[in-house]
C-alpha cells in the first residue's frame, strides 16, 4: 500500500468516524428530546410576575421541582406518567419551575438525580422502587435538596427524604371481589413485571379478595399467577417492556380457563389487552391508572382499573416544599385517603350487576373502617 | 470447479470421539433419574392436546406422574444409546439427540406437571409466536455474518421495523401495506451499517451500537411527539388476522401451532427456506460466503467484495425489519416504546448456537422460545421450581448443547473483518 493511499484511508476513517459521531450525537439528541414530553426542560420561564404575587409564601426561595422516571419512560400509560400529571398540575397551581429527566435504562438512574442536583433542584422526586437505592444515596450526600420517591418506603430516611407509598393490596382487594363476582369460568389470573413489593402488592391483594369472595358466597375461584406462600413463584414477563410477553401469558391464562386477567406490569399488560379483545369473553382489570383513559383504544375489554393516587400524592408532595411542611414522614396512599380506589366501570358499568355493585361498595367500606384487613 | 480431495491413509483415520454419546448417556442417566426421583407418587399429569377445534380432536392423556416420568426417561435412554452404533459408523447424531431432547422434557414436564393441567399444544404454539421475532432477527444475522458484517445492530432493525410498521398500517388504514413499510425501516437501518462497514471501514461492533442508540432515540422521540399525542391517527393499525390454511390447519397438534397464523409466520416459513437454500445451493449464496469467509480470495476471482457485502447487509436489514413488523402488526397491534426489549441480542445469540446456519438458529431460536413459554406456563400452573431457575433454563440448553452437541463452533473467516483492497 503506498503512502498515498495510506494517508487517502485515513481521511475516509476519520472523516466517518466524525459522520459516526455526529449520529451518536443526533441521535443522543432525540433521545433526550424525547424525554421531556412537555415544555418541562431546564429553560422553563421562571414565573410570570403575576405568578410571584400570588405564590404562597415569597419569603421563600423559588422552588423548582425535578422528576426522574424509571426505564418505562414518561408516556408509560401507567406510573411514571401519573407521577408526570402530578408533577404537571403542580406547576400550573403553584407556578413553580419544573424539569423531567427520563431514564432510559436502570444504568441512568444515577446520572440522571445528579443532573438534577446541578440543575438547582430544590426537591427531587424520584418514580418507581427501582430508583431507591440512588435516592438514598443522594439525599444522604445533599442534605440542602429535598427528595421524595415513588413506590419507596425506608426504615430510617434522612431528614430530606419522604416515601410515597400505596396500600394498593386494598384497592387490588376489591378489584379481586369484583373478578372474583364477574368470572363466567371460575378461574382468574393476575401476573406482575418483577417480584418487587410494588408490583406484589397488587397481585398479593387481588388473591386475598378472590378468596373472601370464595369464603363469603361459598364458591371456589381460582387465581392463576400468584402463589401466596411464595411471592417469586408468581407469574411474572421479566420486565415492563415485552409487550409480545404479555400477549403470550394472557394467551396462557386463557388457555389455562381465565377470563378475567390483572396485568401489573406497565406496558407489558397492553400486550394482554391486546390479546383479550382477540377473545370473547375475556376482561381485563388495568393498574395504576384508569385504563380507559390512558389506554382508550383497549377500553371494551377493562373491566375497571386499580388507580394508584401518584399524581395527588406527588402534588402534595411539592406542595409541602413549597409551604416549607416538608417533612419524612412516610406517605401511605390508601382507599380511606383516596390514593388508591378502583375506577369506574366505564363500558362494563351495565354488565356489572347491581348487586355485585353495592357488595364491592360494602367491601370498600370494611376496609376503610378496618372490619376488613389486607396484608401487603 | 473441480477439486482433487488429499489422498490420506486408512489407518491414519481416528476412530470416532465417544464425547457425544457419553455426554448424552449420562445426561439421560442423571437428569431422567431425578426427574423419576422427584415426581410424586400418588399424584396424575393431565397433557392437552386440543387447541381450539380442530377436525380431530385428541381426548386428554391422564396418567400417574412417575409412571409417565420413568416411562419418558427410558425413552431417552434407549435414544442416548441408539447414538453409540451411529457415532460408530460416524452418522449424524441429530435424530437421537432432538429424541433424547424431547423425550427428557416431556419426563421433566410429567414430574412439574404432577396435579396440574399442561396445554401441550398450547405451550408449543406460544414457544413458536415468541420464536417468531427471534428467527428473522437470526436470519437477518446469518445473512449479514456469513458476508463478513458483524451484526450487533438487529434490535434496532428490529424495532425501527415494529415501528414504521404500526404506523405505516396505522397512517393508511392497511396492515399489509405496514407489512411492505417494516422492511424498508430495516433496511434503511442495515444501509447506515453498511456504508459505515463496507466503505467507511468503522469497527462493526462500534457502529451497530451507536445505531441501536439511534433506533431507540429516534423511535422514541418520534414516540413521544406524535404517537402519544394523536394515538387515533398514528398509533393505531389492525392486528393482521389469522389466516387458517384449509386442510393443514386441522391436522392434530401440528395445524393449530403451524398453520392457524397470521401472514408473518407464514413469511418466516418463506423466510428460512429461501435464506437456506440461496446461501448454499445457488452463486449468489457461494459468493456471499466466500466474501465471509476469504475475502481476498473471493476478491482475486472478481467477486467485488465490498459491494457483496453492502447489499447482505442492507437485505439482513430488510429481514429483521419484517421481523420487527410481528411485534407490532403481528401481536399487539400498538407500538411501545422499546418494545423489542433485548430480542436482537438473543437473536445474535441464536445465530451463534446455530452455528452461523439458517436450519441451526431457527432450531436455537425455537429452543429459546419454547424455554421462554414453559417458564411463563409452568409458572401460571404453579410448579416446583423457582421462575429464576427456570428463566436461566435455555442459557443452561446452550451451553450443554454447544459443549456436547454440536460441536466446534467457528465463525465465518472473515467476519467482522473490514475489507481493504490494496
Amino acid at each position: 500500500m503506498s503512502v498515498y493511499k495510506l494517508t487517502y484511508l485515513e481521511v475516509r476513517v476519520r472523516k466517518s468516524l466524525g459522520v459516526l459521531a455526529g449520529i451518536g450525537a443526533v441521535s443522543l439528541v432525540l433521545a433526550a428530546c424525547g424525554s421531556t414530553p412537555d415544555d418541562g426542560g431546564a429553560t422553563t420561564a421562571a414565573p410570570s410576575p403575576t405568578d410571584t404575587t400570588a405564590a404562597p409564601s415569597p419569603v421563600l426561595p423559588p422552588v423548582k421541582a425535578c422528576m426522574i422516571s424509571d426505564a418505562g419512560g414518561f408516556d408509560d400509560r401507567s406510573f411514571n406518567e401519573t407521577a408526570f400529571l402530578g408533577l404537571e398540575a403542580a406547576k400550573a397551581e403553584y407556578g413553580i419551575e419544573t424539569l423531567a429527566l427520563e431514564s432510559g435504562s436502570d444504568a441512568d438512574y444515577q446520572p440522571n438525580i445528579n443532573q438534577a442536583i446541578q440543575q438547582d433542584c430544590s426537591l427531587v422526586i424520584t418514580v418507581g422502587f427501582l430508583l431507591g437505592d440512588a435516592t438514598e444515596a443522594a439525599a444522604t450526600a445533599n442534605p440542602s435538596v429535598d427528595f421524595s420517591i415513588v413506590d419507596y418506603a425506608y426504615e430510617a430516611p434522612p431528614e430530606n427524604l419522604q416515601g410515597l407509598v400505596y396500600a394498593t393490596e386494598q384497592s387490588s382487594f376489591v378489584a379481586g371481589y369484583l373478578a372474583a363476582g364477574m368470572t363466567e369460568t371460575g378461574t382468574v389470573g393476575t401476573y406482575g413485571g418483577i417480584p418487587i413489593p410494588s408490583v406484589t402488592s397488587f397481585m398479593s391483594g387481588f388473591y386475598q379478595g378472590v378468596q373472601y369472595y370464595n369464603e363469603a358466597k361459598g364458591t371456589d375461584v381460582d387465581v392463576l399467577g400468584w402463589d401466596p406462600t411464595d411471592p417469586e413463584k408468581g407469574t411474572y414477563a421479566g420486565g415492563f417492556d415485552d409487550q409480545n410477553q404479555g400477549k403470550q401469558i394472557a394467551k396462557n391464562f386463557i388457555q389455562q380457563g381465565a377470563d378475567i386477567i390483572f396485568p401489573v406490569a406497565g406496558p407489558v399488560g397492553l400486550g394482554s389487552a391486546a390479546e383479550a379483545q382477540a377473545n370473547d369473553g375475556v376482561s381485563i382489570i388495568w393498574v395504576d391508572t384508569d385504563g380507559c383513559i390512558s389506554a382508550s383504544q383497549y377500553c371494551d375489554v377493562f373491566l375497571t382499573s386499580v388507580m394508584k393516587g401518584i399524581d395527588a400524592s406527588v402534588k402534595a408532595s411539592i406542595g409541602a416544599v413549597v409551604d416549607g411542611t416538608f417533612s419524612n414522614e412516610l406517605y401511605v396512599g390508601t382507599l380511606a385517603n383516596g390514593g388508591t380506589k378502583i375506577a369506574p366501570y366505564n363500558e362494563f358499568d351495565a354488565a356489572v350487576p347491581a348487586e355485585l355493585k353495592a357488595e364491592v361498595e360494602q367491601v370498600t367500606a370494611d376496609i376503610v373502617s378496618g372490619t376488613i384487613t389486607v396484608t401487603p | 470447479m473441480t477439486l482433487t480431495a488429499p489422498v490420506v491413509p486408512q489407518a491414519r483415520i481416528a476412530p470416532p470421539s465417544l464425547t457425544r454419546p457419553i455426554i448424552m448417556t449420562a445426561s439421560a442417566l442423571v437428569l431422567g433419574a431425578i426427574f423419576i426421583l422427584l415426581s410424586p407418587m400418588d399424584a396424575e399429569t393431565t397433557f392437552i392436546f386440543n387447541l381450539g377445534d380442530t377436525f380431530i380432536s385428541i381426548p386428554d392423556w391422564i396418567v400417574p406422574s412417575r409412571t409417565a416420568a420413568t416411562g419418558f426417561a427410558i425413552a431417552a435412554l434407549v435414544c442416548a444409546a441408539i447414538a453409540w452404533p451411529i457415532n460408530a459408523r460416524r452418522g449424524s447424531l441429530f435424530l437421537p439427540a432432538f429424541g433424547l431432547g424431547v423425550f427428557l422434557v416431556m419426563s421433566f414436564l410429567a414430574w412439574v406437571g404432577a396435579d396440574s393441567l399442561l396445554p401441550i399444544t398450547g405451550l408449543l404454539q406460544g414457544s413458536l409466536l415468541l420464536a417468531v421475532p427471534l428467527i428473522f432477527g437470526a436470519m437477518a444475522g446469518v445473512l449479514s455474518e456469513r458476508a463478513g458484517v458483524i451484526n450487533i445492530n438487529i434490535e434496532g432493525q428490529l424495532l425501527v421495523g415494529a415501528f414504521l410498521g404500526a404506523v405505516v398500517a396505522s397512517l393508511l388504514n392497511n396492515a399489509y401495506l405496514g407489512l411492505v413499510a417494516a422492511p424498508v425501516a430495516g433496511a434503511l437501518l442495515g444501509l447506515l451499517l453498511a456504508v459505515f462497514a463496507t466503505r467507511y471501514f468503522v469497527d462493526q461492533v462500534v457502529v451497530g451500537v451507536v445505531l441501536n442508540v439511534l433506533a431507540v432515540g429516534l423511535t422514541g422521540f418520534l414516540y413521544s411527539r406524535f404517537l402519544t399525542e394523536d394515538p387515533d391517527l398514528w398509533n393505531n393499525p389492525e392486528v393482521l388476522p389469522t389466516i387458517a390454511i384449509p386442510v393443514l390447519s386441522d391436522i392434530p397438534i401440528l395445524g393449530p401451532i403451524l398453520f392457524d397464523q397470521n401472514v408473518i409466520v407464514y413469511l418466516m416459513y418463506v423466510v428460512v427456506t429461501v435464506v437456506q437454500i440461496a446461501l448454499f445451493k445457488t452463486r449468489w449464496g457461494l459468493r456471499l460466503r466466500s466474501v465471509g469467509e476469504y475475502p481476498e480470495a473471493a476478491d482475486s476471482v472478481g467477486i467485488e467484495v465490498n459491494r457483496t457485502r453492502f447489499r447482505a447487509v442492507i437485505l439482513a436489514g430488510a429481514v429483521a425489519g419484517l421481523g420487527g413488523a410481528f411485534f407490532t402488526l403481528g401481536s399487539v397491534g400498538a407500538f411501545g416504546r422499546e418494545m423489542t426489549a433485548g430480542n436482537g441480542f438473543i437473536a445474535l445469540a441464536a445465530v451463534i448456537f446455530g452455528r452461523w446456519n439458517p436450519i441451526g438458529a431457527l432450531a436455537a431460536a425455537l429452543l429459546f422460545g419454547f424455554a421462554d413459554n414453559l417458564q411463563n406456563v409452568l409458572s401460571i400452573i404453579g410448579s416446583p421450581i423457582p421462575s429464576q431457575f427456570l428463566l436461566m433454563l435455555p442459557y443452561v440448553v446452550t451451553i450443554l448443547a454447544v459443549v456436547g452437541l454440536v460441536g466446534r463452533v467457528r465463525a465465518p473467516g472473515a467476519d467482522g473483518i473490514p475489507f481493504r483492497k490494496s
